[in-house]
């Protein structure tokens, strides 16, 4: 069964700043030790299958690129109902639903998160390749900050790892013609 | 007068599908498919490590990710000439059979039944009659009386209180749409149900992968299960026994309601039963592997042409000479540079962006073709080509399929009617109730090899110096996939996937023949341009997958708090 309080990375680790949310999860395990009443875990891109991983939360912050109009790595913090405003598109690819879709068949199914949080960073270059620009990984930190104060107004205290390895995630693994980005 | 339709209604996002159908006089005359997104990630994987591409390429698509996994081991296991051991092998299957469950359900009704279902008129049925109409369809426990007066209660709730969430982008009152009210509400009862089994399903790939979405047990050479039936940490008995008492569940809903509703569905649009025919040639590569080579499966592949069963030509093994031999990949109509034909081992990834010209490049997506022929893949290609090796559960699915469907519209249909748009439904849920079968197969393999004894899960991969190339298939849920490798002392040196949306996606080739999707459009019913329904339902019937490899949430509202970057 999967903890009442997830956080949850979303965004293809092979499209540049897209990569945010993983990275921001990444970087949240290697620095802090959760209780088993949280979950942080990167699960891609995953359009309509987001919903079991949603069903039943009690606190979701999901972690992801957003179009706000905002500069290139600002980190803003968006409710659920700022996230759920304004129609659903119609849809061509039946993979088309993300978050939205997910949230909404959840609540017709009486299994939505109770509390939702959208952490979101503007990208500046989603494209093939594997990294992060400059300004959306020096986002990183600021996203970190805003997820763990959502989790101390709730009296969540995750405490902070001796060690942490700050090593590149996997995909970001130095080849040549790729820079890597530390966390 | 003709009309030019363009279905591109997320245009503020790239990576999508885009549909243009030339209507005139409510047809579908001529229609282009196009993807809006430049892909080019096989890029990323030059210069690495073959044994680290499955964990890059599973990322190509977040809903699609077992399966780029499993035909990348493959590929480098290809390229290596390398068997597996064959508890690796049952446990890739069981996977496999797992991830295609969870697709297929997810599909049908969360993803394309509210093109045939209308939600709203499901407020207008009567409870009672529902359940009698359901009961006499199948013995499935959730038909009845109280759980459909539950589900239109709740429906009402949400329309009193002016939303219809999920269902906001939903064609209501079309006049396409013809369910009795009392199926409409037996439908909806159902998709809320199979959000349940869904979760069923992804328990199982959670359970043997480690983790979904994204598994991490895979290995080249094998996989990363260690097996120790005493020891909690490892795969044990336990274990194994909840994945097999979640496949048992899932199975039954699968057969009890899943096949039963798409029988319903092709029993009251039979003129669905007749558009959407397109491509006839079919593809389908074989699956489920029982030993550790490659050379028997349980899901066979093969070739058909012009929908001429009787000449279907097998796919016997991994490494087909057949198959690999016949794929190659035209960029005459799509953004890469000039008009050459290549086949993957050669294939290159130049991007030529221009403007969407009709006549000349219009799509991201390039056109694969098999003996220099468009090809439809997918479910239906599956079952046509199961069928016509005369492969028994095929037979039997097809046959109890035809018969519910037969009984349903109380005429005798036959197997014509599989080329349509109703048919890929229809050819879903039987490869679905295939799978079904066979995964509780594969686990009783995976469970009798065990306890054999033998525990092996992994054999070493070794990287001889100079040049090697492979490719793997697998069959997943939109049909056939494969990967293509070319390795150079043990780093990759070029790297092509041709996945099955591509095969029916894909643009006119250098002689102006039209891929699948075109194809299939034409001849179609539009009532209303600005609400063309009827071109969703024959696109979503072959469940497209192209957009989901960037993903941007659009916000319409203010944040509470912006956290500037220091």
């Amino acid at each position: 069964m999967l903890a009442p309080v997830r956080i949850v990375g979303l965004g293809n680790v092979l499209m540049g700043d897209d990569a945010f949310g993983p990275a921001v999860v990444t970087a949240m395990v290697d620095r802090y030790a959760f209780g088993e009443d949280v979950e942080v875990i990167d699960l891609g891109t995953p359009g309509g299958d987001l919903v079991p991983h949603l069903a039943g939360a009690s606190l979701l912050v999901v972690v992801d690129t957003v179009r706000s109009g905002a500069a290139p790595g600002t980190v803003q913090v968006f409710t659920r109902d700022a996230l759920l405003k304004g129609d659903l598109q119609p849809r061509v690819s039946p993979h088309d639903p993300g978050l939205k879709n997910a949230l909404l068949l959840l609540e017709f199914g009486g299994q939505a998160p109770a509390e939702v949080f959208l952490v979101g960073v503007v990208p500046e270059k989603v494209a093939s390749w594997p990294g992060l620009t400059p300004v959306v990984a020096a986002a990183i930190d600021p996203a970190i900050d805003a997820v763990l104060s959502l989790l101390a107004e709730r009296g969540i205290q995750p405490s902070r790892r001796e060690s942490p390895s700050h090593t590149a995630p996997w995909w970001n693994a130095a080849v040549d013609g790729f820079t890597t980005f530390a966390l | 007068m003709a009309q030019w339709v363009t279905i591109d209604p997320i245009t503020r996002i790239e990576g999508h599908l885009r549909i243009d159908v030339e209507v005139d006089g409510g047809r579908v005359r001529n229609a282009w498919s196009s993807g809006q997104m430049f892909r080019g990630i096989e890029k990323i994987l030059i210069g690495r490590d073959p044994r680290d591409a499955w964990l890059f390429t599973q990322r190509f698509c977040g809903v699609c990710t077992t399966v780029h996994a499993i035909a990348s081991v493959r590929a480098v296991e290809n390229a290596l000439n390398l068997a597996i051991p064959l508890n690796a092998q049952y446990i890739r299957n069981l996977i496999l059979c797992a991830h295609a469950i969870h697709d297929h359900i997810v599909h049908f009704y969360h993803l394309s039944a509210l093109d045939f279902v209308d939600v709203v008129s499901a407020l207008k049925a009567d409870p009672a009659k529902a359940a009698s109409i359901a009961e006499g369809l199948s013995n499935w426990p959730g038909n009845n009386r109280a759980a459909f007066a539950a589900v239109k209660e709740k429906l009402q709730g949400f329309v009193d209180a002016g939303q219809l969430g999920i269902f906001s982008n939903g064609y209501w009152g079309h006049p396409a749409m013809k369910l009795a009210p009392e199926v409409n509400l037996i439908a909806v009862s159902h998709y809320l149900e199979a959000l349940e089994y869904q979760r069923r399903i992804n328990q199982v790939v959670a359970v043997l992968g480690s983790k979904t979405p994204n598994i991490q047990n895979l290995a080249v050479g094998g996989v990363a299960n260690a097996i120790n039936l005493d020891n909690m940490a490892t795969l044990n008995m336990q274990k194994l026994y909840q994945v097999k008492s979640l496949l048992d569940e899932v199975k039954a809903f699968i057969e009890q309601v899943y096949l039963v509703d798409v029988a319903v569905v092709a029993a009251s649009y039979p003129e669905w039963l007749s558009y959407g025919k397109g491509v006839t040639n079919y593809m389908a590569v074989p699956d489920l592997p029982l030993d550790g080579a490659g050379t028997q499966f349980d899901l066979p592949g093969g070739v058909i042409w012009g929908g001429d069963l009787t000449g279907v030509k097998p796919i016997t093994k991994f490494g087909d000479e057949y198959f690999r031999d016949g794929v190659t990949e035209n960029v005459t109509h799509a953004w890469y540079a000039g008009t050459d034909t290549k086949h993957p081992f050669e294939g290159e990834t130049n991007p030529a962006y221009s403007d969407f010209d009709a006549k000349g490049k219009y799509s991201w997506i390039k056109a694969p073709r098999f003996q220099g022929k468009p090809m439809q893949v997918g479910p239906l290609a599956d079952v046509l080509v199961g069928y016509a090796l005369k492969h028994a559960p095929t037979v039997k699915w097809v046959s109890k399929f035809v018969e519910m469907a037969s009984g349903i519209a109380r005429t005798r249909l036959g197997l014509d009617v599989m080329h349509s748009t109703l048919g890929r439904h229809a050819a879903r849920a039987i490869r679905c109730a295939i799978i079904s079968d066979l995964s509780i197969r594969h686990w009783e393999l995976l469970v009798g090899n065990i306890s054999k004894g033998d525990v092996t899960i992994w054999n070493k991969p070794e990287f001889p110096s100079g040049e090697q190339q492979g490719f793997g298939f697998h069959e997943a849920p939109r049909g056939a996939l494969s990967h293509w490798i070319v390795i150079r002392d043990g780093k990759i040196k070029n790297y092509q996937a041709v996945v099955p949306s591509t095969w029916n996606a894909g643009p006119r080739d250098e002689n102006g023949e039209v891929g699948p999707y075109e194809a299939s459009l034409v001849g179609n019913p539009v009532a209303k341009a600005d609400a063309p329904l009827e071109v969703l339902r024959t696109v979503h019937s072959f469940d497209p997958c192209i957009a989901c490899a960037i993903h941007t949430q659009d916000v319409d509202g203010t944040s509470i708090a912006t956290v500037k970057a220091l």
